[in-house]
């Protein structure tokens, strides 16, 4: 996996302002096809900012992010092409409130990617199978329990088949009991293949599926590698102090 | 008399001592336009008018002045009438229970679902209000009317705007008064009410532009307030119509906004501290 | 929904017998109202197949007589013949009434719907959209109409196509200052409702490849317009009530039809009161209309949870 670099997401010395704050400091690294990349991070350390620079909902000023060879900065693309490939996951779920959970996984494909009503239908209902949801297609997002919408929300970015996943915290605002699920069907994704860059403070979830992980502090990379590496031996000591306020939450 | 047809003059001495303004001042010439009905001015640019006309809106300007006094003065004095019922009405509607509630809603629903215009027509004939007299000043029937129908209308929406803050106080509020030997009512009145009333202002703020505006309206009973003046004004000048309206709506304008900043302040400057919300 | 077994106590069934029989009372006095109405109407379109246009559908004479030989109700019988007598001009003015009503609010609607966007996302049109509702909600109504009757005599300019639809042309007039009028209040309802969609949505929108307008579009509008239903009805209630200004630029609608007859009668009281009436069901009439609407969309799961 990761030892094959095929250059899939490259993201090098990226930089954001918000008005005059630096958020985002030369941030660098890459990702091949099929790797688990999962950002970590004290909050307000700029890692929603980095997951957003990568879809463009939000603007990095500096640096390059190069996704399967095309330049995602570039003032020519496409956004609205880009977020088609890139599927992204929210902590807040977002999910469409007025739409049912069919509803919400069928937008996309079929004003988006202009399926029919019945083809965007399907594939609806294929991904709401996927994650779990067979039994729940026409509830709407207040009828579903956060775990619930949370997985919605997956079967959503997935129903555009996209060549990436973006997690933002995806289980923060869950219950504990809730998480699992969550994190159940991600697991499922990561044995499919599917390349996804996550952010999160699930560290044994991390652990167990990670390629590499990245460390953020104060919008810089201050160290990333393997998970093995990174967990027992952090060669910075910021890394090892933050991963240690962690451990004792958990 | 018909509301709509025949208001124009006897509109102007309604509001006796006060309404000193005297009938609008026309140039003889301008009589004969009159005959010829309302036709728009024929300048260049129709927005701009006839410079002559403009001179004439400013001539007439303190006419205009008093009948703004009286729009002011009934909007007031409609919005405190409004407040000494609506008030209760509203807290009725809340705490109350049985025969008074049922009838309060019930007056309150008519009023509500009744055009103003029915209303002031309603209090001016057949209601037939008396002149009264202050000794310095007395309030012509019109006047009467107007500040009635405006007012108890006013009271049938702000009831709505205090029910609703008033339930919109924590009951948890009402039990700690109780909790510290307060009396129901007292809980109600020195705990739940200062908090009602600050909440009050977003929606006491819309109503009184709305009560300001349909001051107007007492056009059909003929009071000579602001509308009604411009109305008296454009009938002797003809040439001048659209300067005229022009000219009042855009004192309307100044004084509805003025207002809206003045309880805009207001709602700020008596806020209940929130510190910041995280 | 759930919870509906437990056994109700013999007070709440009284008072649920209570309502229910208001309500079938209200219900039994909005079907004779709207009876009354769409029998009287078709009347006069198809040239009097019921009864002669002009006449009143059941004779006042009938009134006054059946109401003569009942004790309790014989004092009022020659009221009622009047109002009976009346109610033929009373169904005309309410059609200008009804369709100024109707059409201001729907064309309104459109003008509303852009404005409340462009206030809320759009950068120099959110000031063009903030000038035009501040200087329309902040002067009044009556002073508007006389801008567009007086000021601008539009009546002159109402094309031969529009001016055979209604008794006069100047109707047209009204329903461009309601138009106008109205359009500035519902945007600014609609705008509340806007900004109370979660800012969230329009970036999930945005995140599975919508464009912006998309977004607002698919997402935005279809929540905010159901959120904006309570207070949009408020705006139709409104609606109802000024139309009556209309009377002021000489359209022949309702109130202007009352106070002719006022004038020339002198009932003030009995019509007046009577018209108050009219109004006050049409108003009924479009909450509960609006009421209905807002539970047939509402959003299974938030539904409840609304207060109202
Ligand atoms: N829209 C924004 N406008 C201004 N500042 C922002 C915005 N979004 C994030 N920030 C700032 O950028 C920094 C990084 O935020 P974020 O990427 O959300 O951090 P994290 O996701 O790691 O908690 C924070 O200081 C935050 O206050
Ligand atoms: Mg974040």
């Amino acid at each position: 996996m990761s030892d094959s670099d095929d250059g899939f997401l490259r993201v090098s010395d990226v930089s954001k302002w918000y008005g005059d704050e630096q958020v985002l400091h030369d941030v660098s690294f890459e990702m091949s096809r099929g790797d688990v990349t999962v950002l970590i991070g004290p909050s307000g350390s700029g890692k929603s900012t980095m997951l957003r620079c990568v879809n463009r909902l939000a603007e990095a000023q500096e640096g390059s992010i190069l996704l399967d060879g095309e330049e995602v900065l570039s003032p020519d693309l496409d956004v609205d092409d880009l977020r088609r490939e890139v599927g992204m996951v929210f902590q807040g779920f977002n999910l469409f409130a007025h739409l049912s959970a069919v509803g919400n996984v069928a937008l996309g494909p079929r004003r988006v990617l202009g399926l029919s009503e019945r083809e965007a239908r399907e594939r609806a209902e294929a991904q709401l199978e996927r994650v779990g949801l067979g039994d729940q297609l026409d509830s709407y997002p207040a009828e579903l329990s956060g775990g619930q919408q949370q997985r919605v929300g997956i079967a959503r970015a997935l129903a555009m088949e996209p060549k990436l996943m973006l997690f933002d915290e995806p289980t923060s605002a869950l219950d504990p009991e809730l998480i699992g699920e969550v994190l159940e069907v991600m697991h499922g994704l990561v044995d499919e293949g599917m390349t996804m860059l996550v952010v999160t403070h699930e560290m044994s979830f991390a652990r167990e599926v990670a390629d590499e992980i990245v460390f953020l502090d104060d919008g810089r990379v201050v160290e990333r590698g393997p998970p093995d590496q990174l967990f027992e031996r952090p060669e910075k000591e910021r890394t090892g102090r933050f991963l240690e306020r962690i451990a004792s939450h958990d | 008399m018909s509301a709509l047809g025949t208001l124009a003059p006897a509109a102007v001495d309604s509001l006796g001592a006060l309404a000193s303004g005297g009938a609008p001042s026309v140039a003889a010439s301008d009589v004969a336009a009159v005959a010829s009905g309302l036709v728009v001015g024929t300048a260049d640019w129709w927005f701009i008018g006839e410079p002559a006309d403009w001179w004439f809106v400013l001539d007439n300007a303190d006419y205009l002045g008093v009948g703004v006094l009286l729009t002011i003065g009934l909007t007031v004095a409609s919005i405190l009438f409004g407040f000494a019922l609506g008030f209760p009405a509203g807290a009725v509607e809340v705490y109350g229970d049985g025969l008074l509630k049922r009838a309060v809603g019930t007056v309150g629903v008519v009023l509500r679902g009744t055009p103003i215009v029915v209303i002031l027509i309603v209090m001016y004939f057949v209601v037939g209000v008396p002149q009264i007299n202050f000794g310095v000043a007395s309030l012509s029937p019109p006047v009467v009317a107007g500040i009635l129908g405006l007012g108890l209308r006013s009271a049938a929406y702000q009831s709505q705007i205090f029910r609703a803050t008033l339930a919109s106080v924590d009951d948890g509020q009402l039990e700690a008064g109780r909790s510290v030997g307060l009396s129901r009512f007292e809980a109600i009145r020195y705990v739940v009410v200062p908090q009602a009333l600050r909440r009050s202002i977003p929606g006491f703020q819309n109503e009184f532009t709305i009560v300001l505006k349909d001051t107007s309206i007492v056009f059909a009973i003929g009071l000579a307030e602001l509308l009604t003046r411009g109305y008296d004004l454009f009938s002797e000048r003809t040439t001048a119509v659209l300067e005229v309206i022009l000219f009042i709506s855009a004192i309307y304008f100044v004084l509805t906004f003025t207002t809206n900043r003045a309880l805009d302040y207001l709602g700020t400057r008596y806020a209940i501290p929130e510190g910041e919300s995280t | 929904m759930a919870g509906a077994t437990r056994p109700t106590t013999v007070r709440e069934r009284v008072s649920d017998a209570d309502v229910s029989a208001g309500r079938l009372l209200l219900v039994a006095a909005g079907v004779l109202f709207w009876g009354w109405l769409l029998v009287s109407w078709v009347n006069r379109w198809l040239g009097g197949v019921v009864v002669p246009v002009g006449d009143p559908l059941v004779a006042p004479g009938l009134v006054e007589g059946a109401l003569a030989s009942l004790p309790a109700l014989a004092t009022y019988a020659s009221d009622a013949a009047f109002v009976v007598q009346l109610t033929p001009n009373l169904a005309q003015g309410t059609w200008l009434t009804v369709v100024i009503t109707g059409v201001s609010l729907v064309v309104g609607f459109f003008l509303a719907v852009p404005l409340a966007v462009a206030r809320v996302y759009g950068r120099f049109s959110a000031w063009l959209s903030l000038a035009y509702t501040e200087l329309l909600r902040g002067t009044p109504l009556l002073a508007q109409l006389f801008v567009l009757y007086y000021g601008l005599n539009l009546g002159r300019y109402v094309p031969g196509a529009l001016s055979g639809v209604f008794p006069r042309d100047v109707v047209w007039v009204a329903i461009l200052g309601f138009t106008l009028n109205g359009a500035a209040y519902q945007a600014e309802y609609i705008r509340g409702a806007v900004e109370s969609v979660d800012e969230g949505q329009i970036t999930a929108g945005r995140a599975i490849g919508l464009s912006k307008v998309e977004s607002i579009y698919h997402v935005v509008l279809p929540q905010a317009l159901r959120y904006a239903i309570p207070s949009w009805t408020n705006e139709f209630v409104y609606l109802i009530k000024y139309s009556s200004l209309a009377a002021f630029i000489t359209v022949p609608e309702l109130y202007y039809r009352a106070d002719q007859v006022a004038s020339e009668t002198f009932r003030y009281t009995l019509i007046f009161v009577v018209t108050g009436a009219m109004y006050l069901a049409l108003v009924i009439t479009a909450s509960k209309l609006m009421e209905r609407v807002d539970d047939r969309v509402a959003i299974p799961g938030l539904g409840a949870a609304r207060e109202r």
